[in-house]
């Protein structure tokens, strides 16, 4: 004991104000189909909080989520592996706060989140907050806060506006020199041209193509109808097949809702040999009623499942037809609570005409109980209805989409990454050394 | 004809901090084929950065730089951040740059790249490549310029309403302002800010007024997001002769911890830290030229064998970390380290010091995966004068020490900034 240590431990001051905790997200940059970690730490011990997130649509709304938290005993928690005890979710849920997004109080009705630009990031600021609160109650403490971005498009990514023998639609191509497998994209009959799938697709090295097809301005005739026919949906394939960083042969088609028929539709065209299909939640038949506005005025919130279930009936001997002869391996995936297209009864019937044709090693069905109708991209927030646009405009009609958001958040992140791993299979096959050896055995 | 689909390159997270690893994968190769992975950079400063590991991939068709061993190239075996660390200028470069960035808000952009075979690939096309972002400030970080009471300097805040522990950030005698160091601190919760001290375009030397710096000090201190007692010092080569004077001889800068790499604390005389850069050189003549290289390190050992003035170490009263590399040509830090825990022990203060040596590291030890000059262009400070000065250091081995220290400094700096440490008696 010496007079010197005594002081040098006295002058390890204790300060009068503490730090905030610290809040973290790992990486802080992500593309929107990857998981971030949020933690914090220096938190006084099992305390009480709420990490709130909040972030703003392309057109200005606000949407968050909140989940109620207890740090541990050293002071510090963890979503990928601790509970949340109420808010937007429970349980252990990593991705939860992103997920879990609605509207914040006072926002317009009807919302659905889908990003317009996908050449800017979502900025979504993650905040801690003293207690278990909701963020909207008054007052709130905001202890720590971090900022994280989710990119719909990965670094050397190119996004090309392509408007070219009558084709609208926006091409997205990897980095690199190619030649790349790629995607024809089509979405459902509320129009315009969403291209966060396709970009998402290209971030992980598949050139995509987003197709418009109705409801866009540079389309021909009448916003409310399909102006195009066969002849454009086969351009669009051939379009890339043609394109030269593109494998001609190794070129597949995904569609939801009415983009659905349309992928199973274009591949029986004449000419369109794709390597493989991937239909959501989308019917096996179609009908020129279904695009007159009158059919719907009568639908304020009744589900579109009824009315399509009437059609099939009706449509069945045309349907078989078509899906007899798709030659490629299909994936059918079905939101079981979907209340806009009758899902599950599409999915027996393409079950059944490819069993009878010979070809059921062909189907492979994704079933998600408690999804609904939108199954996107994953970590998405979804909308169990919202307003969507049946021209005119003056007619918006609130639609029952379905699903329920914890298991549609399963379903979106499950079936994403099987949507990958089908197109892995099928549009860049692994030269393993038994091909290799058949290969050079036939030379 | 089947049209054959190349290899598919991944890197994950595609855009990161510059201190965080990132994945590279490379799939649906043939099995067992030889390939180059090569990264390329162009700096601000237009020159062209590249790193390249020779692999083989499996029976899968894969590579992967996070788990398979590079058999050549610019670094070999199992390093998962070996082509940013092991970038070298491509031949044909100008000689003895450094890489430093400049502007902290931009990333940097590096072209991932796999080539076939072995051999020399800069002529050849690459099979697949991908683009990597490497950022230096997260977002919501804030970047403020600094110009009040005469005080220049470039402060960072991190995320969020605070309020925040903080640092002062000294760089060496290369002068002028590197903010990215302070930006990285930033995104770990620490404000910070770099001091610019030394004008790179002072043509005579500037007497360091000791007040510049606690009005500096001051300017964190009082900050409305910043604890006033939670206020620490980082600074490199010189810049730890300015933290252990500031730390030691200044009586209104108390910091709460400091942090020394390559360690210098001899002053030019007595009572000031005037014209150090320029004064030493001419007094003592035992400066090496090797092959046009100018080497410092033996002049700082007869510095401090003379015994020359130096700094007070002995009144510090706060938490330190030295960090130093066992091949420093610049000056002997080493045994500056040695002679600061003696000073120390003397005062009955060691247990304030923590001290990492790191063996084969020069004297530029920097945030994580930032590649390796052992001599690189050096401008006397106060002279129109450009050498090339010996920094020293083995590639490998300073890599890892950048790694390790920094995770270190992080973890230093949390424990007694954000952490609350007691008084238990360390008797």
């Amino acid at each position: 004991f010496n007079l010197w240590a005594v002081r040098a431990v006295r002058a390890v001051r204790v300060s009068s104000i503490r730090p905030a905790p610290l809040l973290t997200a790992t990486p802080v940059r992500t593309l929107v189909d990857e998981q971030t970690c949020i933690k914090a730490s220096f938190l006084p011990s099992n305390h009480p909080v709420t990490v709130c997130a909040r972030m703003r649509s392309d057109e200005g709304d606000l949407w968050q989520s909140f989940a109620h938290y207890n740090s541990n005993s050293r002071g510090t928690f963890d979503l990928n592996s601790d509970l949340s005890v109420g808010g937007s979710y429970s349980g252990c849920e990593p991705m939860g706060l992103f997920w879990s997004m609605q509207p914040a109080p006072g926002e317009r009705d009807g919302l659905r989140l889908r990003k317009k630009c996908v050449e800017s990031p979502y900025t979504v600021h993650i905040s801690l907050l003293e207690g278990h609160v909701s963020p909207n109650q008054e007052p709130v403490k905001e202890l720590a806060a971090v900022t994280a971005e989710r990119w719909y498009m990965a670094p050397g990514v190119k996004r090309q506006e392509i408007r070219q023998n009558g084709l609208v639609g926006t091409l997205f191509i990897p980095p690199g020199p190619g030649p790349f497998p790629a995607m024809l994209d089509m979405w459902g009959m509320g129009g315009g041209l969403p291209e966060y799938r396709s970009s998402l697709f290209a971030s992980r090295g598949y050139a995509s193509f987003c197709l418009a097809y109705v409801g866009h301005k540079d389309l021909p005739g009448p916003p409310n109808t399909i102006n195009v026919g066969d002849s454009y949906f086969q351009a669009a394939f051939q379009f890339l097949q043609d394109h030269s960083h593109i494998a001609a042969d190794k070129v597949g088609i995904v569609g939801l809702s009415y983009g659905c028929y349309l992928t199973f539709h274009t591949a029986t065209l004449a000419g369109v040999k794709p390597a493989c299909l991937i239909g959501i939640n989308g019917p096996v038949g179609s009908s020129r009623e279904l695009l007159r506005v009158n059919a719907f005025s009568f639908m304020t919130l009744l589900s579109l499942k009824h009315i399509l279930c009437i059609l099939q009936i009706l449509m069945k001997p045309l349907v078989l037809m078509q899906l007899e002869e798709i030659t490629c391996p299909l994936m059918f995936v079905v939101g079981e609570d979907d209340m806009s297209a009758s899902s599950i009864e599409n999915a027996d019937l393409i079950e059944e005409t490819l069993r009878a044709a010979g070809k059921s090693h062909l189907f492979t069905r994704l079933s998600y109980p408690g999804a609904g109708h939108l199954i996107e991209p994953p970590y998405s927030p979804m909308s169990r209805a919202s307003f969507w646009a049946v021209k005119p405009k003056k007619r918006e009609m609130m639609t029952l989409w379905g699903g329920h958001p914890a298991p549609h958040a399963a379903a979106q992140e499950d079936a994403w990454k099987k949507m990958l791993e089908f197109m892995e299979l099928n549009l860049r096959p692994k030269l393993t050394a038994s091909v290799l050896h058949v290969k050079a055995k036939r030379q | 004809m089947s049209q054959a689909v190349p290899p598919l390159l991944s890197v994950r997270p595609s855009r990161a901090l510059v201190d965080e690893k990132f994945s590279v994968l490379v799939e649906n190769l043939p099995p067992g084929c030889p390939v180059t992975i090569r990264s390329l950079y162009q700096s601000e400063d237009k020159d062209f950065w590249e790193a390249y590991g020779h692999y083989v991939s499996n029976h899968k068709g894969t590579v992967s730089v996070s788990e398979d061993i590079s058999l050549g190239g610019t670094y070999t075996g199992k390093e998962a951040m070996g082509l940013l660390w092991s970038m070298r200028p491509i031949p044909g470069s100008r000689k003895g740059l450094r890489l430093r960035k400049k502007d902290t808000c931009a990333p940097m952009l590096v072209t991932i790249s796999v080539y076939s075979g072995h051999g020399d690939v800069r002529d050849q096309a690459p099979l697949a490549s991908a683009l990597v972002e490497r950022w230096h400030v997260a977002p919501g970080v804030q970047r403020i310029e600094i110009t009040e009471k005469g005080v220049r300097g470039t402060l960072f805040l991190p995320p969020g309403p605070g309020p925040f522990p903080a640092m002062l950030d000294l760089w060496g005698g290369g002068g002028g302002l590197q903010e990215y160091r302070a930006a990285l601190l930033a995104c770990r919760g620490f404000a910070s800010l770099a001091l610019e001290y030394l004008k790179s375009n002072d043509t005579k030397p500037k007497g360091l007024d000791m007040k510049y710096f606690e009005t500096a000090f001051e300017i964190i201190r009082s900050h409305p997001q910043v604890i006033p007692d939670r206020v620490g010092i980082i600074g490199l080569c010189f810049g730890t002769l300015m933290t252990l004077s500031l730390a030691a001889e200044c009586p209104t800068i108390k910091p709460r911890c400091i942090v020394c790499i390559s360690n210098i604390h001899s002053k030019s005389n007595e009572n000031t830290i005037q014209e150090f850069p320029q004064e030493i050189p001419e007094k003592y003549n035992k400066i090496h030229m090797m092959e046009d290289v100018v080497v410092w390190r033996d002049m700082g050992l007869a510095v401090l064998e003379v015994g020359h003035p130096k700094v007070k170490v002995g009144n510090i009263d706060c938490p330190m970390l030295l960090i130093n590399g066992t091949d420093d040509q610049n000056w002997p830090t080493v045994e500056v380290a040695s002679d600061i825990i003696k000073t120390m022990r003397e005062a009955g203060k060691e247990s304030l010091v923590t001290r990492l040596d790191y063996p084969d590291a020069g004297h530029l030890i920097e945030p994580p995966f930032s590649p390796h000059f052992r001599a690189a262009n050096f401008m006397l400070h106060g002279t129109k004068k450009k050498v090339m000065m010996l920094w020293g250091g083995k590639t490998k081995p300073h890599a890892d020490a950048q790694e390790d220290s920094w995770k270190k400094i992080l973890s230093f700096l949390q424990l007694h900034l954000y952490g609350a440490p007691s008084l238990k008696a360390n008797l």
